[in-house]
């Protein structure tokens, strides 16, 4: 069995022979001994630490506590020892210090003895410190999952699905809570259905908070908002910002319902966030969409958002990119509404970074390439076109552990 | 790759040089970066990033963060970067931000 190893520090301003017969009387006690000063400890970068550290009283309480850190960051830390050197005041302040200590004479049995005690002692001290931070890291997970309860609730209970239509959705965290949020909901009197898929920058709590701001800020702005004529317009146009007349101006009647609410719930949106928020830097790309179940006209917005895709029922794709910057990034920022036409049997799927960047083992993103080859398929709902996307990410991520929130929406028109 | 990162100001022109990966986990090493360069009120910041591999949300939240740190007379430039760095910033539109360039331009 390996011989426990003891450091001594002694005092060098006190002369090392005021430690009468310690080295010898420790090794005859069965232990490997090492002496060394106090620069040479501090000096040191040797990655392991001796079992016992043995450092004189006479260097203060201050440089003793020193001396003890040089190791605390090891798994296990040497138990710090203190021996008075010619100075039994500088002893007592140690001991008051919390150290625990050995005095003369030095006879091996009682060295030996005195030793392991004051190891049981130490081991035990460290045991209750680890029990303190397990205790403080289990009321931190019941926080974060306290968190999670919450945020949950910002998410729709159920997707509303008109007539003709069927809607479905993935939310997978990377972590406990997200950044990542979708929503559907009714508008205009139940003649549109609104839903979003959006992803605020960054991960964990901060991005979390975030989320459930501008998921509220998107939603209430465009429930509470009229049509496209602006009458129910109660916020002045921003400068920069989508004229609403010019953007109702350009459409069919029938496709302008839809435009006030959407136009004036992301330009509000990022309005609200830059003149309140900026300074934290929290942004969110995002794609809201109106769709008209009736006809399948679908008004859109693309705030710097990844392209959603549009797989038509003969199998071609087409996508929607951005048709303006991130939300909350820019003051000023100005929106064009895209618009696009769901035609019986098409699909429409939005989704989040996590899912064309999650990686393989090896590094390599899953990457648009491999989500088109995964819809190429003919479409029976949107249920198995999220299904089979989830299995093409299966299949490329591997045993690899998922590093961003995951989120997916499609929605698809029945062929009959 | 790990993410680096190193500082230096001279001529009211502060250079970032950017190296790996800027994710979560390395985001606040290139915040530090930036709040360093800011306390020497300079004119451009220079984001030197061709050896910048990656880009996540959290990395263009610092980008974010050097516009409002620096304020909106400062210019920052990014000079050298990756097709797929380019293409996440183009993506959230916020080239219109900043500025772009294949090389240094001397000015």
């Amino acid at each position: 069995m390996r011989k426990p190893c003891v450091l001594i520090v002694a005092d060098e301003a006190a002369g090392t022979t005021q430690l009468p017969g310690l080295a010898p009387a420790l090794s005859d006690g069965g232990f490997d001994v090492r002496t060394a000063t106090e620069d040479e400890v501090l000096a040191s970068d040797e990655p392991d630490g001796p079992d016992g550290l043995l450092v004189s009283a006479s260097l203060g309480l201050q440089r003793v506590a020193m001396l003890a850190r040089r190791f605390a960051h090891l798994p296990a830390p040497p138990t710090t020892i203190v021996f008075p050197q010619d100075d039994l005041d500088a002893l007592e302040a140690c001991v008051r210090g919390g150290f625990d200590y050995i005095m003369p004479p030095f006879l091996p049995s009682l060295l030996r003895s005195r030793m392991s005690s004051c190891w049981e002692r130490g081991q035990l001290a460290g045991a209750v410190e680890d029990m303190a931070a397990e205790a403080s890291l289990r009321a931190y997970e019941r926080d974060l999952a306290i968190a999670h309860e919450i945020q949950s609730g910002f998410l729709p209970e159920k997707l509303p699905a008109p007539h003709g239509w069927d809607v479905a959705s993935r939310f997978r965290p990377a972590r406990q809570v997200a950044g990542d949020f979708y929503d559907g909901f009714e508008l205009v009197d139940g003649r549109r259905l609104g839903f979003v898929v959006a992803d605020v920058c960054d991960k964990g709590v901060g991005a979390a908070l975030f989320m459930a701001l501008i998921r509220t800020l998107l939603r209430h702005t465009a429930e509470h908002t009229g049509t496209a004529s602006g009458s129910g317009d109660d916020l002045p146009p921003a400068p920069g910002s989508m004229n609403m007349a010019e953007a109702g101006a350009s459409l069919s009647p029938m496709l302008s319902v839809g435009a006030g609410p959407l136009v004036q719930a992301v330009v509000a949106t990022n309005r609200y966030l830059t003149r309140n928020h900026l300074r934290q830097g929290y942004f969110a790309t995002l794609i809201f969409g109106v769709l008209d179940p009736a006809s399948g006209a679908l008004l859109y917005i693309n705030g710097g958002h990844n392209p959603a895709v549009l797989q038509r029922a003969d199998g071609s794709h087409t996508l929607l990119p951005p048709t303006g910057p991130a939300v909350g990034m820019m003051l000023h920022s100005s929106y064009a509404l895209g618009h696009a036409s769901l035609e019986r049997g098409d699909t429409l799927l939005l989704y989040t970074d996590g899912v064309v960047e999650a990686r393989a083992t090896g590094g390599t993103l899953f990457g648009m390439e491999r989500l088109l080859t995964a819809l190429s398929g003919p479409v029976k709902s949107a249920e198995t076109v999220l299904s089979g996307i989830d299995k093409a990410l299966r299949v490329h991520v591997g045993g690899a552990e998922q590093s961003d929130d995951i989120t997916m929406l499609a929605l698809h028109r029945s062929a009959v | 790759m790990e993410f680096q990162g190193k500082m230096h100001a001279e001529n009211g022109v502060a250079t970032i040089r950017l190296i790996g990966e800027v994710d979560s986990r390395s985001a606040h090493r290139l915040n530090e970066l930036i709040v360093a360069a800011a306390g020497r009120t300079p004119r451009r910041l220079v984001l030197l990033a061709e050896d910048l591999t990656y880009l996540s949300s959290a990395g263009l939240r610092s980008l974010v963060f050097a516009h409002q740190k620096m304020g909106r007379d400062v210019e920052i430039v990014l000079v050298g970067v990756r097709p797929e760095v380019a293409e996440t910033i183009r993506l959230t539109g916020f080239d219109r931000s900043i500025v772009m360039q294949e090389a240094v331009e001397e000015r």
